[in-house]
């Protein structure tokens, strides 16, 4: 009803019940992490390749390489042990 | 191998890119979106009927916590993305030429050369309020040929880039005795 307060609902857990025998919610989420950790390798090599070969020597190419080599390892590490050396006092 | 070769005699004047300002704002979606994790559950809270949904976002779990990292790693490689896209985005000026390069999208890629031997009029334009304060513009060169035209759109300080151009271009009027 429009004028009814909205409800809120619970997290679609439910859908965990549709996993097949033997594939936990655990693994379901260490696989959707191996998808978006592929992802960034992929994405970040192709990245590297065009900062290579088409930024005519610039030196801006290497540290902007390794800012985000630094930063992603370092979300990475959070997502993966709440531990992330620096980052860890600015994120909740 | 170089995507551009620099003929005997050449050199490079200047390089440029898009005013820094237009990449802030191609920026502003990728640090709203990584920030909107931290900045909805303060505005469920404000909201009396959507308050029940700030409870979603509680980091303290290590789901939500793993979920934060890959959604802030997400975004962080996406606005790294466009930084680089930004930077291979360039003109080059040489005493000779004006090459434009233009980086689409990945493996996506234009480079076209204009000889200042046939550029016959460079056009200004700034354009609305912060373009003004900003000193951001767009030059167009007209070539010899009518319906050829050079734009290059976004730059900082076009009066100056034009001012170069045109040096140059009257330098290799001169050398070729025109």
């Amino acid at each position: 009803m429009p004028n009814q307060p909205f409800q809120p609902f619970s997290p679609p857990t439910v859908l965990l019940l549709y996993l097949p025998d033997g594939f936990s919610a655990g693994a379901a989420v260490a696989w959707a992490l191996y998808v978006v950790f592929a992802f960034w390798a992929i994405y970040t090599l192709v990245a590297i390749y065009h900062w290579l070969k088409y930024s005519h020597a610039s030196w801006i190419a290497f540290p902007a390489i390794a800012t985000h080599l630094l930063v992603s390892l370092a979300l990475m590490s959070y997502a993966l042990s709440d531990q992330a050396f620096f980052f860890t006092n600015y994120l909740p | 191998m170089k995507e551009f070769e620099l003929e005997p005699g050449e050199h490079v004047v200047k390089e440029t890119r898009k005013h820094w300002f237009l990449f802030l704002i191609e920026l502003l979606p990728y640090v709203l979106l990584a920030f909107a994790p931290f900045i909805l559950p303060k505005f469920f809270a404000l909201a009396p009927p959507l308050a029940p949904y700030a409870g979603f976002f509680d980091y303290q779990t290590p789901l939500a916590r793993t979920g934060l990292g890959v959604w802030l790693l997400l975004w962080w490689t996406g606005a790294w993305g466009a930084f680089t896209r930004y930077f291979l985005n360039a003109w080059i000026f040489t005493n000779e030429r004006i090459v434009n390069i233009k980086q689409h999208r990945y493996f996506s890629r234009e480079v076209s050369s204009l000889f200042l031997s046939r550029v016959q009029d460079v056009t200004t334009e700034v354009t609305g309020v912060l373009p003004s304060l900003l000193n951001i513009g767009d030059i167009k060169v007209q070539t010899a040929a009518e319906d050829v035209e050079f734009v290059m759109r976004g730059i900082p300080r076009p009066e100056e880039m034009r001012d170069i151009i045109l040096k140059h271009v009257s330098t290799k009027l001169q050398n070729t005795g025109v």
